[in-house]
């Protein structure tokens, strides 16, 4: 295809291939006068623009010569590459001249642009080359055999190759080899060819044709090859193109007989080796291989001769053709349309007329529309075969996964000439790309912690690694979420110790007596008006007199009303500063502060809301913290407000708050934010039954984006259990689709989720199929997309009947979530859907608004009352109505078998029990409370405060549930120290019946009397404000629970009361010290039920077991006398030696001593298992 | 001698083409590889292969020397042509699929300059738009810009089809990196971008991560690798910046899927894969095998 036309008669040269832009330059040539007999000469560059779609070359300089050019080359000479033009123009003149010019100044359009010119030949030099290894050196031939060899550096003297061949000719053509630099060929119209080897100083080979009929007008080295060359003939007689091989000198290698009449001109492409051009007086532009003599390529061409022909040395595709009709043409090898060309035609001859509107009529012609008669040359096809350059050796490309595929093509050293096609060796290659090593590391740590559920040891380690303040922060926020007693956490991590405020508070204590009798006409007053029961009045006496806290205490006295009117007065009064806070805490309007504070005391803020918020309010409390800093606050202050919401258990406003504060794109910043969001995600879970599966859309955008790197690093598994399940979000549905296949999963036969975009019609064969077969189920990923209304994810297959009441929001596969395993949930859908049938489960919230952070919450529809306020309730009301209407969906029958984590949560420890977490109580109940592995309740009742109340009750509820439990309570023990008794485990759940077990009359358990009613800021305590001490209360009276928290709903309470089954509620710990007594006889029956090997002694050990519990009974109220107690250590002490004897002698004696009524529930049994031991020789 | 060698999405799928003319589809699923289907149609060297999205079941194009575009499908476990574009006048170099979001579209850049838009109609017919003169004496490569609607990066409400602005960028001997874009069902040509100064050989649209920034990265004959960012919405600003020069000629960029990483391809057999921000260079010289 033709690309340009320049109309000059002119010997052509393109620029080297270092050159860019690529210029052509053109020098008059000397042999042929065009129809105006000028003898005048010019040297002209032009600039190749490829950009430019017309067929005009742009020309960039002309300057005009004396002389006239047999021959014009181009060689990279200092070229420099800063430069925009460089080299050296070398022109071959008419009388013997070699003329160098300097193309920059060409183009500059200096007057002086010459840079040397000798003329030493003898008539026109019509040979030149420059040597591709120095190309300082220039070889010259003219006439007479006349070979020069000329250095550029020292132009002034040319060396000669070696002695002039005999008889002297003309040398037409010279050439250096291309493979070894002081070879050189030169060869005369009489075929005669000479190789010369300048170190030898002499000629080393002759080739000719034995006919002596070759009129050689072209020479050329193989570009690869060293000892290959090819002639061309021009006789018309002989137009052939030889091949010879050096190593075979006395008959070309190969001729090419392709060409009609004589070849003018060769040109072999460097790019590729198979690529030579020739023109011939038979007017062809002909492309062969030379190796093989086939005709890949006839360019389409006027009829004219070309007699130049050269290839862009830059671009492998262009060649440029100098015709005798005066035109030089640019061409491309690769084919294409040439309708550019006719259209410059067609341009040229309608403005050949000038005048658009030659007929005056006023409008102006249409185009010239020339007859199509070249429409079928239009087209010209490519070359045959590809050439080398554009056939791509090598490659990479990123796939799914963060594989690379890669290939190569083995260099083969092919000899052209000698046939031979080496086995090429073709590979493709897979690889792994992982770029974020650290990244991966910290994501498989986050994994791990996640799959053990060791969030706590987690977290510590991410606070001891934290290089800044503010992330140690952070991680001990999250960190304290794992922990018990986490608002008492919080306020140590905003710097209020409770020990140390009660430290500095506790002065003499304020409560005073009122002196009746003294001195004063107030006082006076006063006393009368309290001996006449008027507290009204005498409220009103304190406050006139100053005497706040007389008023205060006086009207506690008074009843609720006067109380709170005291207070409004009081507050009216008094204008301190900590007046605001006082109110606060009194009135409870903690939104009031948290909206109106000064935002650089929000620690103070955060602190009070800790301590004294509602559970229920205590998250909306934090978030609006949070977003007060965020909105309000400086930078710092808002990176602050993550703390906020990592109280808040507000998962989708921290990544929010973070993705805010710094740029969150990099895979490690990502990380961070992702540890601390599935870290508080986990925790949430833990505390609050928010659904773990609903994902926020900027989370769910994060934890995609979080897969989709994973994935991008190979870890395709990881990325399944990051991503989040839930979601309608169709990316990541997709995204899931996309990492399940992409593990080699076909879902085969499943609902496929619903396609997000309508599916395409597919295209079929042209004359195949019908459309019908496409939708058929031949591929699994046709399907995928097509319809499906429920999606459970690929890959996950449902067991037997899917629940199809399912709601959809809990259909995708918990398998692939990280969320759903951490036993904090439950992974089987039924056992889900059965959890929230669970009365307190999610239709919880509206019933289950304790407007206290006291007892009265827990008190409703729970079991277990809070125990640090309210008493137990006994076990005799409608026990146990609860359990199993409550529960239809009880995990145990079945779904166990399908996931050994237990549709329940189960912590790794017993201990773990998160209660301090504030939030939503009613949603928190079904999933807040795990059990330890040995099915234990723990009771935290060590610690006061209002939030002990919100969690604990749940943990009976779950007990109730498991019903394995309330046999065997353990005694309760001070969070710190959970109780692992692994024997104890399977033992008690063999011993358990499936119903609830506390029928069995297991005694009441006396939560602890803790101290309430303390004054508030003394005990720091958040249950401070119910004024009343602790009151026992009878199982059925709820009433006085409800009363002992002022503000509480009342109906509410009732309500929930009176649904209230009064089962065995909650069992205090065994004293640290009577412990031993437990482990130890557990221990012993354990090791005696290992070796008994009779169904009865085991039967009976069993049973001892389960009956040992009232001894534990009686030692958590602690009501056995003091020498029953020792005696029973120093049982145990004869145990641990294993001197059962001895024990059963203490037994007799401690039975004998003692009042029958305290021992005979347990010492019978006691004796059984000694007696079994000493028998057994455990 | 392999010329392209591409996974499918789910990277379980290896097509190959060679210089032999065919194509090959491999299971690569967990580490093996076995041949699927050997698809014979074409009549020169078969230069690239290109999947399409799953959506619209298991199609691959291929593009070779013989001019033509073939469109293969598997129906019912065998591979089969489907469709077959003969509209260039030379070598077709290059094939990309555009973003699904647009439905079943090829871009083909071929060595007779033009750029050829292939889509799919219904019912077995293919449509038809041509760029004559994209790229003179020849187009090398094609990559569609990934689906943005303009205006909201985000999120777009879902039900109403968005208004996609189709972009795609080419490369190709005329030493350029164009970016076409359709106004009005006519593809125009939006921004000629200049910086290399030999054939460009391969270009590569960056996929989104959702940041405004459009980023290609194009490689050259002359041995550069250019990324090219705009950071405005109208898509007018182009800036350069050179990643590398290599000593020899660059065959091939690709982008990883989190565009993070760019593996580029040497003439030299290698492949350099340059992550993030352009500093690091991790070197795969000799990838193990499998």
């Amino acid at each position: 295809m033709k690309l340009k036309e320049i109309d000059r008669t002119a010997m052509q040269a393109w620029s080297p291939a270092q050159q860019h832009p690529i210029y052509l330059a053109t020098g008059t040539s000397a042999q042929q006068l065009d129809a105006t007999f000028s003898t005048s000469a010019s040297l002209e560059i032009f600039e190749l623009d490829l950009s430019d779609p017309s067929l005009d070359m742009k020309s960039c300089a002309t300057f005009s010569s004396s002389h006239r050019y047999h021959k014009l080359i181009w060689g990279p000479h200092s070229m420099n590459s800063g430069e925009r033009v460089s080299g050296v123009l070398i022109a071959g003149g008419e009388n013997g001249n070699v003329i160098l010019y300097d193309p920059a100044k060409v183009i500059a359009g200096d007057a002086e642009v010459v840079i040397a010119q000798k003329d030493k030949h003898t008539g026109p030099v019509r040979a030149l080359d420059v040597n591709m290894f120095q190309t300082n050196l220039v070889a010259s031939g003219a006439n007479e055999s006349e070979i020069y060899i000329w250095d550029l550096n020292n132009f002034a003297t040319p060396m000669t190759p070696g002695v002039k061949t005999q008889p002297l000719e003309d040398i037409s053509c010279i050439a250096w080899n291309r493979q070894v630099q002081h070879i050189l060929a030169s060869a005369s119209p009489s075929g005669r060819t000479t190789v010369w080897d300048l170190r030898k100083n002499e000629p080393i080979i002759k080739v000719s044709d034995h006919n002596n009929r070759m009129h050689c007008s072209g020479l050329a080295w193989h570009p690869d090859v060293a000892t290959q060359m090819v002639l061309a003939s021009e006789d018309d007689r002989l137009p052939v193109i030889q091949m010879w091989d050096l190593r075979f000198a006395s008959s070309p290698l190969r001729v090419l007989e392709n060409h009609t009449r004589g070849i003018l001109a060769i040109a072999w492409s460097m790019a590729d080796s198979e690529l030579l051009l020739s023109c011939g007086k038979d007017a062809k532009i002909l492309c062969s291989n030379p190796n093989t003599g086939e005709v890949l390529y006839e360019l389409p061409t006027n009829t004219q001769w070309c007699f130049d022909i050269q290839w862009c040395p830059r671009n492998p595709a262009v060649l440029s053709a100098a015709s005798f009709d005066g035109r030089i043409s640019i061409y491309s090898i690769m084919g294409g349309s040439t309708d550019g060309l006719r259209q410059k035609q067609v341009d040229q001859l309608s403005s050949s007329f000038g005048n658009l509107d030659p007929f005056g009529t006023g409008q102006s012609l249409p185009p010239l529309q020339l007859p199509q008669q070249t429409a079928p040359q239009s087209i010209v096809l490519p070359l045959k075969k590809p050439p080398k350059w554009i056939r791509r050796p090598v490659g990479a490309s990123f796939s799914f996964g963060g594989k690379l595929v890669t290939f190569e093509n083995a260099k083969s050293q092919q000899q052209p000439g000698i046939e031979q096609q080496q086995q090429q060796r073709h590979h493709v290659y897979v690889s792994q790309v992982v770029t974020e090593e650290e990244f991966l590391a910290r994501s498989n740590q986050l994994q791990e912690a996640v799959q053990s559920e060791g969030f706590v040891s987690y977290c510590q380690r991410k606070i001891d690694m934290a290089q800044a303040d503010f992330e140690k922060n952070v991680w001990a926020f999250l960190k304290v979420n794992f922990e018990e007693d986490s608002r008492v956490k919080y306020l140590e991590l905003l710097g209020y110790r409770k020990d140390d405020v009660r430290k500095k508070v506790n002065m003499p204590g304020s409560c005073a007596c009122v002196k009746c009798f003294t001195d004063g006409y107030v006082d006076g007053l006063i006393t009368q008006t309290l001996l006449t029961g008027n507290f009204e009045s005498a409220v009103d006496l304190c406050l006139h007199d100053n005497r706040m806290a007389d008023a205060i205490i006086l009207a506690i006295a008074g009843g609720q009303e006067l109380l709170s009117r005291t207070q409004e007065k009081y507050f009216a009064k008094m204008q301190s500063k900590i007046t605001r806070l006082i109110t606060a805490v009194v009135t409870k309007n903690w939104k009031e502060i948290v909206q109106s504070c000064d935002l650089q005391n929000w620690r103070e803020a955060l602190a009070a809301v800790l301590t004294y918020a509602r559970p229920d309010e205590f998250a909306a409390l934090c978030d609006l913290l949070g977003n007060r800093l965020e909105s309000e606050g400086d930078s710092l202050l808002q990176t602050q407000a993550c703390l906020c919401y990592i109280c808040a258990g507000n998962v989708e406003k921290l990544v929010a708050c973070w993705t805010k504060a710094r740029d969150g794109n990099s895979p490690l910043s990502l990380q961070d934010l992702i540890e601390k969001v599935v870290i508080l995600r986990k925790a949430v879970q833990l505390t609050q039954a928010v659904d773990p599966n609903a994902v926020g859309a900027l989370l769910a955008e994060k934890m995609s984006q979080y897969a989709n790197l994973l994935a991008s690093q190979g870890s395709i598994a990881a990325a399944l259990t990051f991503l989040p399940t839930n979601t309608n979000q169709p990316n990541i549905m997709l995204l899931r689709d996309r990492l399940c296949r992409a593990q080699g999963e076909v879902p085969v036969g499943q609902e496929v989720l619903k396609a997000p975009y309508e599916r395409q019609p597919v295209p079929k064969g042209q004359a195949g199929p019908v459309a019908g077969q496409m939708q058929g189920p031949q591929a699994p990923a046709q399907q995928y997309y097509q319809q499906g209304d429920n999606p459970p994810p690929p890959g996950f297959i449902m067991p037997g009947a899917v629940n199809p009441n399912m709601p959809p929001q809990q259909a995708p596969s918990p398998n692939y979530s990280m969320y759903s395993q951490g036993g904090a949930r439950p992974t089987y859908p039924q056992t889900y859907q059965a959890a929230h049938q669970y009365p307190c489960g999610t239709g919880g919230p509206a019933l289950y608004q304790p407007q206290q952070p006291i007892a009265v919450p827990a008190s409703a529809s729970y079991p277990n009352p809070a125990p640090n306020t309210t008493p137990p309730y006994l076990s005799s009301a409608p026990a146990h109505s609860m359990p199993s209407p409550l529960y239809p969906g009880q995990p145990q029958p079945s779904p166990t078998s399908l996931n050994p984590v237990s549709s329940f949560p189960v912590p790794p420890s017993g201990a773990s029990f998160q209660h301090g977490r504030p939030g939503p109580p009613a949603t928190s109940v079904a999933y807040a409370l795990p059990t330890g592995p040995t099915g234990t309740l723990l009771c935290f009742l060590s610690v006061p405060g209002p939030q002990n109340g919100w969690n604990d009750p749940p943990a009976l509820n779950r007990a109730a549930k498991k019903k394995k439990v309330p046999d065997n309570f353990l005694p309760p023990v001070p969070i710190t120290s959970p109780i692992m008794n692994p024997l104890a485990d399977p033992q008690s759940q063999m011993q358990q019946p499936l119903g609830p077990a506390p029928a069995t009359g297991t005694p009441s358990f006396q939560p602890p009397h803790l101290p309430v009613g303390q004054p508030v800021l003394q005990g720091g305590y958040p249950a401070a404000p119910q004024p009343l001490g602790p009151c026992i209360m009878p199982p059925a009276a709820s009433k006085p629970s409800t009363e002992g928290a002022p503000g509480a709903p009342i109906g509410n309470a009732i309500q929930h009361v009176q649904a209230l089954p009064t089962e065995k509620i909650t069992k205090k710990p065994i004293p640290e010290e009577h412990l031993i007594l437990k482990t130890t006889f557990e221990a012993l029956i354990q090791r005696c039920l290992l070796s008994a090997s009779d169904p009865q002694t085991k039967r009976k050990l069993d049973d001892a077991n389960k009956r040992l519990e009232f001894l534990y009974d009686k030692l958590r109220e602690q009501t056995l006398s003091p020498t029953i107690i020792s005696g029973l250590h120093n049982i145990v002490k004869s145990i641990e030696t294993r001197n059962y004897q001895e024990g059963l002698n203490i037994h007799t004696h401690i039975v004998s001593t003692s009042n029958f009524s305290e021992t005979s529930a347990f010492m019978p049994v006691l004796k059984v298992v000694l007696t079994q031991a000493n028998k057994l020789g455990v | 001698m392999i010329h392209d060698a591409q996974m499918d999405y789910y990277g379980t799928r290896l097509a190959t083409c060679s210089s032999d003319r065919s194509v090959k589809i491999f299971d690569v699923r967990n580490g093996g590889q076995i041949l699927i289907a050997d698809l014979r149609g074409h009549e020169g060297p078969v230069w690239q292969v290109a999947w399409a999205h799953p959506m619209y079941g298991n199609i691959l194009a291929s593009c070779s020397y013989d001019r033509k575009v073939i469109v293969w499908k598997e129906e019912n476990g065998t591979w089969e042509k489907t469709y077959e574009y003969t509209g260039h006048d030379s070598s077709v170099n290059s094939v990309c699929w555009a973003p699904h979001d647009y439905g079943l579209i090829l871009a083909c850049g071929s060595s007779d300059g033009a750029i050829s838009l292939l889509s799919y109609t219904g019912d077995g017919q293919w449509e038809v738009k041509k760029i004559s003169n994209a790229h003179t004496i020849g187009c090398n490569a094609v990559s569609w810009a990934p689906a943005v609607v303009p205006g909201s990066l985000i999120e777009q409400p879902s039900g109403q089809k968005p208004n996609y602005i189709k972009r795609f960028a080419s490369g190709g001997c005329d030493n350029l990196v164009k970016i076409w874009k359709e106004e009005d069902g006519q593809w125009k040509e939006e921004q000629k971008l200049e910086a290399h100064s030999d054939w460009v050989r391969d270009v590569a649209w960056a996929p989104s991560i959702g940041l405004p920034t459009s980023t290609i990265a194009s490689c050259s004959q002359d041995g550069r690798v250019f990324i090219w960012t705009c950071d405005d919405a109208s898509g007018n600003s182009w800036s350069p910046k050179l990643l590398h020069k290599f000593n020899d000629v660059v065959w091939h960029v690709s982008w990883s899927i989190t565009a993070n990483i760019l593996a580029v391809s040497g003439g030299d057999n290698k492949v350099t894969a340059t992550s993030d921000h352009y500093t690091r260079f991790a070197m795969f010289l000799e990838p193990d095998e499998n």
